[in-house]
């Protein structure tokens, strides 16, 4: 292994970290992205100085602990999560807001709303059934309604 | 290969574990549980995650996509005795991932087993036909059933739908009898109705037109009567006309009329087809002496003035003369 980095010299590491960027792309699991990136690193440093193979390997090992903070703040500041379907998976925040015809009374708090036909059981102030009700907060499958 | 050497390859892979540990993409349609130390932390949801290695540890793996499930095919006894195969099919979507993770083991065999407890219930509660036909009354009430008792486990049960009602092989053909006697049932009656109705059209058809000539006949018959009076009317005017015109002039007169209608009626007799041989007085002294006869009774009920008036008519010639023969002299009889 030794011989092998010693023929190639300092491309070692910027062959490494190309070959790693690759298996991310054909295996998803975005860590092998960062040993790339930090493989890449190394290489481009080896070419201004060049320490010793285990002190090469130190470094691939801090740059590739320090990518992940990096990333992820780089991630949180720039890629702002814009999807087109907020709501995916997540059915009971896509109707809050919307009216509804009360179809059993709000006793003691709960009572229950036809939506798409099937029953959700909401929570709020007792109301009687058939008058219309606002939903105005979803937390999982409890949705709360005011009056509307 | 020194120490130093077999640390940093060693440590080179740590790393490579230590991020494939800390890292990770949650992907769309499932929620990931995060435990420290086995209790449960925290959700992930969708995207890029990076967990704290070493302390963190993934959970569970929820979907949350409505999924659905088989409830198997079971026997339930109705509130009538009648055994039925029943199975159906549930919706269900988590929306808890924590509540579904931990607060049932093995969700999927729990909801199945809870909505067959409940099939059982509701249907048992049942008649045959209202189990048949009241399908999505089932429905519903299975809904709000299972709905409900699923709720602490963080799901929500969307749907539940009975698939198959299978009644036992004979209780279906005496259904199948039952169904078949009463499209007979109503097929004979609807028969009997259309004969009733085409017998009592025919009835007041005959009837109409049993009027309709009696109607006509009554029409035809006060015509008829009409038409006699008329004729009588007529007949009483011309008498009269004829009388008053004896009474003002010659008897004379009405012998010519006789003698006309003699005249006619005579040769109406010659006429005749089946009468060629005809034996008859035909010397006209024989018909003009009765005319004369006729004359002499006019005389003796009109008087001596009017048989003076004829005479002096004749004498005057103011005999009717339409063509046909002069009345000859009537000889005198006294």
């Amino acid at each position: 292994m030794s011989d092998m980095f010693v023929t190639l010299g300092t491309w070692n590491w910027l062959i490494f970290g190309v070959l790693l960027m690759a298996l991310e792309l054909l295996a998803p699991g975005i860590f092998l992205f960062w040993l790339g990136l930090a493989a890449l690193l190394v290489g481009l440093i080896s070419f201004v100085t060049t320490p010793g193979w285990q002190l090469q390997i130190l470094m691939f090992a801090l740059f590739a602990i320090a990518a992940v903070p990096l990333w992820r703040r780089l991630a949180r500041t720039n890629a702002a999560p814009s999807q087109d379907n907020p709501f995916l998976n997540r059915r009971s925040a896509a109707l809050v807001g919307r009216v509804f015809t009360l179809e059993k009374p709000i006793i003691d708090g709960n009572g229950t709303v036809r939506i798409d036909d099937t029953v959700w059981r909401v929570a709020g102030p007792d109301t009687p059934a058939g008058s219309r009700v606002r939903i105005v907060q979803a937390d999982g499958a409890h949705l709360t309604v005011t009056a509307a | 290969m020194s120490g130093f050497d077999v640390f940093a390859i060693l440590l080179v892979l740590l790393v490579i574990v230590t991020l494939y540990s800390g890292v990770k993409t949650v992907p769309q349609g499932f929620d990931w549980t995060v435990e420290r130390f086995g209790k449960y932390t925290g959700t992930l949801s969708p995207g890029l995650n990076i967990i704290v290695p070493f302390f963190d540890r993934i959970g569970r793996k929820i979907n949350m996509m409505e999924q659905v499930i088989d409830i198997p095919e079971q026997e339930v006894i109705t509130k009538d005795n009648a055994t039925v195969t029943v199975d159906g099919v549930a919706f269900y979507q988590v929306f808890d991932a924590a509540k579904a993770s931990y607060e049932v083991a093995n969700l999927n065999q729990a909801i199945v087993t809870l909505t067959m407890t409940n099939i059982r219930s509701v249907m048992g509660a049942m008649d045959l036909d209202q189990v048949l036909s009241h399908r999505d009354e089932i429905n519903e009430r299975l809904l709000r059933v299972v709905d409900a008792a699923v709720s602490p486990w963080g799901l929500k049960v969307n749907r539940i739908e009975i698939k198959d009602i299978v009644p036992p092989a004979d209780l279906v053909e005496a259904m199948g009898r039952q169904m078949k006697a009463e499209r007979v049932k109503r097929a004979d009656i609807l028969q009997a109705e259309g004969q009733r109705q085409s017998e009592i059209l025919r009835a007041e058809g005959a009837k109409q037109s049993q009027i309709l000539q009696a109607e006509g006949r009554r029409e035809s018959a006060f015509l008829d009567a009409q038409a006699r009076e008329r004729a009588a009317e007529a007949e009483a005017k011309a008498t009269q006309m004829v009388s008053d015109a004896i009474s003002k002039g010659d008897v004379a007169a009405l012998n010519y009329f006789i003698a006309d209608k003699y005249i006619k009626a005579f040769g109406q007799l010659a006429d005749s087809p089946n009468q060629k041989v005809i034996m008859l007085p035909l010397e006209a002294t024989g018909m003009l002496a009765s005319l004369a006869g006729i004359g002499e009774i006019a005389k003796a009920t009109f008087g001596e003035s009017s048989a003076s008036a004829v005479a002096a008519a004749r004498r005057g010639g103011s005999v009717p003369s339409a063509g046909t023969p002069p009345a000859p002299p009537v000889p005198p009889r006294t």
